[in-house]
């Protein structure tokens, strides 16, 4: 009898031991870059252009996860100003980034969450804007590419907003 | 004795006409120097000239918000940078404006000008359209109030009123007023409203600010962008120049700039006065009740002393005669 | 019409009634007493009045152009440059040179000088008419003319300086009005109107000196809304004002000399022997007091570049721009005024006087476009903006005259008065 508990405690505690590797976070442990999606696609300027298909796989080969998802990934800022309060980075449940930069950046209802005077950043950017200055800025310095259309192609409201196409102005 | 008479009636008529001519025209002094505690919620925009990328969806929203005529070119042509408006560019030495410059016109309340800069490797880009001043100088020189400063910030203009002296576009130091030459029987001023009608009045930024990619345009009140524009300058060393322009310039704008260059580099007049135009003014504007009330005392005085000499001439000749 | 007048006995008419005892109706006084044949025959003998035709040929069809499709199409007016000729010329220019009303009113009604008054009429005619073909180009550049009453009666502006000059203007214009109307009641024979306005004649005169100094001074005042772009020389913000208001001075009274000049000269028939025989020493007089209004004028004009430290761009290329226009414009006919006067040299004060004349319209149009965006580039005005100012200033001239043709301006009235 007691020969059979002793056995059912060692093998508990490994089981435990062993669950318990499993539980702890390690850092890049719950982002694999295999789990990665191959595409995103992104469609917030769905009134002016088509969706853009953006291409995560090639991305990752390019680029660490925290220099695009910033903040969210658990990796410690290298920024002085950032690093004097953000000295304790916890990975976020989500990394997408419409879950922190918002669409309507500049109505009236975002804009009065603003005056709360205990809020330190002010001016985070909105979710277009977000893109791009994030993208933009590494595709100017790598040589990718730059031109609206090089990502978001126009679509029919968009070519009407932009006189492109067969809304081009007659006088050419 | 009955034509002194006559003189001094007359006289004390003309100078009621004058004293009611003088009360009508009073009015205009005290508004004119009276103090004006600007609008302190006000919105604006705080353009970023080191995020714009000089592509053109800000003139492209503007153009389609404010219903204006087909461009020239379509708004992904970036042929208009190399545009050269003027008859001889090359009058341009010692001029504010540095380089070849599209400007604001009756087709167009903002453009985008290209600025190729020797420290910067690549071409800087800077919005231009109405500022939007605390203190308006169109506001102030116009003489059938067709301007408003709306408490939002925008500055906006009534067609109904306005008579075409164009003394507004004389006036504003940012030379943004345009007039529409090309109608003979309904011409307007054409300038940017900041959205005022379809949107500011809802709380809405405007068109050029929803556009823009790289949220170069920022929205927000002005007070606000003052402090994002000092943290921005700070927390980016050598990024920008320790300038908000638009923070005093002409009195103070709700349309506010950075740069990473200094700002005559990138098309802005940085002689433009830090004050209200209207101060230029206020010289002549304090001596016209002065003349109303003076002047007929003082040329009373001179007729008297006149008249004097006239009576004493005649008594002598009586009394020789 | 020298012709007629010399050989009929009763023209040129200067009294109600002819020298057989009937009277003349207002056609005859009309047609200066001539038949509808012979009235024809002396105009088209005149050569200068080709030159009426031909300048009015080729403006109205141009001025209809202008109000048909728009001020883009006759003016270079931009965006950069709102203001053209028709301000610059016949507003700025105009305007001080008819300062002669209010100059002669004043001198003759207020300070006393009746020896000045054989020009007094001709004078305030000046100051009317001036004013009024003003007021016409203002119509012709401003962009809806048929708006004009508005900042009268629909909406008004009252911390602009234009309200101020609109409503001088538009005032000033009933004054010189009724200055002018006793000449006009003589020869139409209402005297009881006449004597109406006489009665208010203090009265008009020193309204007329308050309204003249303040808008001639407003005048002035519109351009410090930009002083950025005006060059430094000839802008101040604190003088701009007295700057216009006292070349307005001179102004006036040299315009006064030039068209008494050109009066003596081509209207002798209608002058009578008063007006003749008094007009150089008045010439002389006018020059004297001329010459002190211009002395005054540059040494304002130094103060200002003083007071602004402006003495380093008169080493520069506008600099010598405007010191020439300051000696040859202001500067060389006051010291031909002077040495007139000295002298007892009339014909040197008239030459004196028209130099002026054009010293005050080049002063203007310095001021309001060769110098406005001097850091810019620099606007021509189109040559249909030239034609239409010439065709207006031409139709100024051809009411001058018919007035001068008619009423008792030149010459006293010899009727009832």
């Amino acid at each position: 009898m007691r020969r059979r508990l002793r056995k059912n405690v060692r093998y508990t505690f490994w089981i435990i031991a062993a669950g318990s590797l499993l539980i702890y976070a390690q850092p890049g442990w719950s982002f694999d870059p295999a789990d990665a999606p191959e595409t995103v696609t992104i469609d917030g300027l769905s009134e002016l252009y088509e969706p853009v298909e953006f291409n995560h796989a090639q991305h990752i080969e390019m680029a660490a996860c925290s220099d695009c998802h910033h903040h969210t990934v658990g990796t410690v800022s290298t920024r002085w100003n950032c690093i004097k309060c953000h000295n304790n980075p916890q990975e976020s449940d989500s990394i997408s980034c419409s879950d922190c930069h918002t669409k309507d950046r500049f109505g009236s209802s975002y804009l009065a969450t603003l005056d709360d005077p205990e809020l330190f950043h002010k001016e985070k950017p909105g979710l277009k804007g977000a893109f791009h200055l994030n993208c933009i800025g590494c595709h100017q310095d790598t040589g990718g590419p730059t031109g609206c259309e090089d990502c978001h192609i126009m679509n029919e409201a968009g070519r009407k907003r932009f006189n492109v196409g067969e809304y081009a102005p007659n006088r050419q | 004795m009955k034509k002194n008479m006559i003189n001094r009636r007359s006289f004390i008529k003309g100078g009621f006409a004058g004293a009611a001519a003088a009360s009508a025209l009073k009015n205009k002094e005290s508004k004119a120097a009276g103090d004006f505690d600007h609008y302190p919620n006000s919105m604006g925009v705080l353009v970023d000239v080191n995020r714009c990328v000089g592509c053109r969806s800000c003139e492209a929203a503007c153009n389609k918000e404010q219903n204006l005529p087909e461009p020239e070119k379509p708004f992904n042509d970036y042929s208009v940078f190399e545009e050269d408006v003027h008859h001889d560019d090359n009058k341009h030495e010692g001029g504010h404006h540095g380089g070849p410059r599209r400007r604001t016109d009756e087709t167009r309340y903002t453009v985008v000008n290209k600025y190729e800069v020797p420290e910067i490797d690549h071409p800087l880009f800077r919005k231009n359209q109405c500022n939007h001043c605390l203190e308006p100088a169109c506001l102030t020189s116009c003489f059938v109030k067709a301007y408003t400063k709306t408490p939002e910030g925008a500055v906006v203009y009534n067609p109904d009123v306005c008579v075409g002296c164009r003394t507004c576009m004389i006036a504003c130091p940012f030379y943004i007023p345009t007039f529409k030459y090309s109608s003979a029987f309904e011409p307007r001023i054409m300038k940017c409203i900041f959205c005022y009608d379809t949107r500011l009045k809802e709380g809405r930024p405007p068109a050029c600010v929803e556009a823009c990619p790289q949220e170069a345009l920022h929205f927000g009140k002005r007070l606000d962008l003052l402090d994002i524009g000092r943290k921005r300058i700070r927390n980016n060393p050598g990024k920008y120049v320790d300038h908000i322009y638009g923070e005093h310039e002409a009195g103070g704008t709700n349309w506010l700039y950075l740069s990473p260059v200094s700002f005559d580099k990138v098309g802005f007049d940085v002689h433009v006065p830090h004050e209200p135009i209207i101060n230029f003014v206020r010289d002549f504007l304090s001596i016209v009740p002065m003349v109303l009330v003076i002047w007929p005392a003082l040329f009373a005085g001179f007729h008297l002393l006149a008249n004097k000499k006239n009576a004493n001439q005649h008594d002598q000749n009586e009394k020789e005669a | 019409m020298k012709f007629f007048a010399k050989n009929k006995q009763e023209l040129p008419i200067a009294d109600h009634f002819k020298t057989d005892g009937s009277q003349w109706t207002l056609k005859e006084k009309l047609l200066l007493g001539l038949s509808f044949t012979d009235y024809r025959k002396q105009f088209f003998r005149n050569p200068f009045n080709w030159l009426i035709i031909a300048i009015f040929a080729v403006g109205i069809p141009i001025t209809l152009q202008r109000f048909i499709f728009g001020l883009g199409t006759v003016t270079h007016a931009s965006n950069d440059y709102p203001w053209g000729l028709f301000l610059a010329f016949g507003l700025f220019t105009m305007v001080p040179l008819s300062a002669s009303g209010f100059m002669l009113g004043t001198t003759v009604e207020l300070f006393g000088r009746k020896d000045f008054h054989p020009v007094e009429r001709l004078a305030l005619l000046n100051g009317l008419l001036g004013y009024f073909f003003a007021v016409v180009f203002l119509q012709v550049d401003l962009g809806m003319p048929w708006r004009l009453p508005y900042p009268m009666f629909v909406s008004l502006g009252p911390a602009a300086v234009l309200f101020l000059v609109a409503w001088h203007v538009a005032t000033y214009l009933s004054v010189q009005i009724a200055e002018v109307l006793p000449s006009f009641f003589e020869w139409i024979g209402w005297l009881k109107a006449k004597r109406f306005i006489r009665s208010m004649v203090l009265g008009l005169t020193v309204a007329g000196i308050i309204l003249s100094t303040l808008h001639q001074g407003a005048l002035g005042a519109l351009f410090t809304y930009a002083p950025g772009k005006l060059h430094p020389l000839w802008m101040s913000a604190n003088f701009q004002w007295l700057h216009f208001l006292c070349s307005a001075v001179f102004g006036g009274l040299s315009m006064l000399i030039v068209v008494s000049t050109l009066s003596k000269k081509f209207l002798t028939w209608r002058c009578d022997k008063h007006f003749l025989d008094s007009l150089d020493t008045l010439t002389l007089g006018l020059g004297k007091g001329a010459s002190f209004a211009m002395i005054t004028y540059i040494a304002i004009k130094f103060i200002a570049i003083a007071h602004d430290k402006e003495w380093v761009y008169l080493f520069t290329g506008w600099g010598q721009y405007y010191l020439l226009e300051l000696s040859v414009g202001v500067f060389l006919p006051m010291m031909l005024f002077a040495f007139a006067y000295k002298n007892g040299q009339p014909g040197l004060a008239r030459l004196a006087a028209f130099i002026t004349v054009f010293g005050i319209g080049w002063n203007r149009i310095n001021t309001a476009i060769i110098s406005y965006n001097w850091n810019l580039y620099q606007e021509i005005p189109h040559w249909k903006e030239v034609a239409i100012t010439v065709m207006i200033y031409t139709l100024y001239i051809v009411t001058y005259r018919f007035i001068l043709y008619r009423l008792p301006i030149l010459y006293e009235w010899k009727g009832d008065k």
